[in-house]
């Protein structure tokens, strides 16, 4: 069934693509569009191949001398040397050590020295807020990641801000003029960042419908991808009162927020570590809300996990909720309370 | 009285050819002089700034300024447009610019180049081993182009006004 409608969607994109012409395609690069990141052979090949669909692209994959992959959802496809679309992986256009070195220049403005710290974690962020996940060989200097080198692969992936997504959720999140403790729990793409981002700018601008006047809110963006800063600036609306602390460890930049810019609310994504749990406890005596995410389909399997097992059992979260990609990414699925674990929504 | 005039023209236009050869000697030992300034510059800001390279170049071709400017200046203003060029070939463009306004001999054409291959595509430490390989090639290219100076720039001058001499004897 799943194979049937790939071939569908696959033949809709083929359809949808004849007649358009390679300048045509190089046209509709709008300026400072994460297009412009890739070297033009493949950014007309992919404009080729995904078209229409563009808007829908989650990631593009480069890897050297393997095809180059697009991936809308849970389908992946590539494309021909003729721009073709197509599932048969085999016939897909390879990519070439010429195009990975291109797009690794583009992308570090030809200036790899200046991201020696973006190369150690393994991704650049780029304007728009998107990142590119970078693999090779990495370079090791006392045992710690120096640098990477000879770049094998090059994951684009193609960020988005769905304003007003957390509209249904937020209710239930708000009490008394109070920010509930809340964790959003879901598989990887299941749209935790997203909603996380449009929490924020909400809690932050305030919103009138829910009586709803706005707090400071501090965030600790150690992956830079919930604000997606680059050179110092948001690349998302996160609301007026927002502080963000970009790269910064996530438990070290709770307490440095909580003493420095006095926010009513903390938020920060994939805890998991013993000292994120400091953190938050310190976040309580400070009388701030947490509002944070964490990988995991369902309650049973956060119990299973030492960390997560003691937030829950101290029962510091006010509320649970829980993303599937069931009807599309961010399928609000279920609002636990945390501390009753009796559904809300 | 005519005469007088004719001679003197003759003897002042193979002078100026002669002393504009001579120059050229002086210029280009003060082109490779520039330009190692130029690399001493572009080493600072990758060293101790970490400048991305398309600011870096547009920074040292302001302060070095003159004919060593063009390469830096083409090279940045390429890597700004975003048009999918290397640092490399932004640079070949302003090395074939330079090469266009002031001819090049190979060997400089050749350093610079060779330069502009390794330029921004690997880590801090390469970079500068990179600008110090460069600057040190241009280095011994502008010893050469003092050592020709030296022996070529004078004489030039005298050949220029001597030929304007003998050709105004030859025509008396």
């Amino acid at each position: 069934m799943t194979r049937l409608v790939i071939r569908k969607s696959l033949a809709e994109f083929a359809k949808e693509h004849e007649g358009m012409s390679e300048k045509a395609a190089a046209r509709s690069v709008p300026p400072g569009s994460w297009l412009q990141m890739l070297p033009p052979g493949v950014r007309e090949l992919t404009l080729q191949a995904a078209g229409p669909l563009l808007q829908e692209l989650e990631e593009i994959r480069l890897r050297i001398g393997r095809p180059l992959l697009f991936r809308i959802g849970l389908q992946e496809y590539t494309v021909d040397h003729k721009g073709r679309p197509t599932g048969r992986l085999n016939e897909g256009y390879c990519v070439t050590r010429a195009d990975l070195e291109r797009t690794l220049q583009i992308l570090s403005q030809s200036s790899l020295y200046a991201w020696e710290e973006e190369l150690r974690n393994g991704f650049i962020t780029i304007p728009g807020g998107h990142r590119i996940g970078i693999t090779g060989r990495a370079v090791l200097d006392k045992g710690q990641v120096k640098t990477l080198k000879n770049i094998s692969g090059l994951n684009f992936r193609i960020s988005r801000e769905i304003i007003g997504c957390s509209e249904e959720v937020l209710p239930y999140l708000i009490r008394e003029g109070q920010v509930l403790h809340t964790l959003i729990v879901s598989a990887p793409q299941c749209g935790k960042t997203t909603l996380l981002r449009d929490l924020i700018r909400q809690l932050s601008n305030g919103n009138g419908a829910l009586g709803w006047s706005g707090v400071n809110v501090g965030l600790v963006d150690e992956r830079s991808e919930i604000a997606g800063m680059y050179l110092g600036e948001p690349q998302y609306d996160l609301g007026v009162r927002t502080d963000v602390l970009d790269a910064c460890p996530k438990a070290e930049g709770m307490m440095m927020l909580i003493r420095s810019m006095s926010p009513r609310v903390i938020a920060t994504d994939e805890i998991g570590r013993k000292e994120d749990v400091l953190a938050i406890n310190h976040a309580l005596q400070a009388g701030v809300s947490v509002l944070t995410t964490v990988h995991g389909s369902s309650y049973e399997e956060l119990r299973q996990r030492p960390i997560l097992q003691e937030l829950l059992a101290w029962k510091f979260f006010d509320r649970l909720v829980f993303l599937s990609r069931r009807k599309g990414p961010g399928t609000l699925e279920a609002v636990l309370d945390g501390k009753t674990g009796e559904r809300v929504k | 009285m005519l005469r007088l005039l004719g001679a003197c023209c003759i003897i002042a236009g193979c002078g100026i050819l002669g002393f504009s050869k001579g120059e050229q000697f002086r210029q280009r030992a003060e082109m490779l002089r520039c330009l190692q300034n130029g690399l001493n510059m572009l080493e600072a800001d990758i060293s101790y700034g970490s400048t991305p390279l398309p600011l870096a170049l547009a920074r040292v071709a302001e302060k070095v300024g003159g004919i060593t400017q063009v390469p830096f200046a083409q090279a940045a203003r390429l890597l700004k447009e975003n048009n999918g060029l290397t640092a490399a070939e932004a640079w070949e463009e302003g090395v074939n610019k330079l090469d266009a306004e002031f001819t090049l001999t190979t060997e400089e054409k050749s350093i610079l180049i060779l330069f502009g291959q390794g330029l921004g595509c690997s880590a801090r430490e390469e970079q500068i081993k990179n600008i110090t390989l460069a600057r040190e090639q241009l280095r011994m290219a502008e010893l050469a182009a003092e050592e020709a100076r030296n022996k070529n720039q004078r004489m030039w001058q005298v050949m220029g006004l001597c030929t304007g001499g003998a050709i105004v004897l030859m025509l008396i």
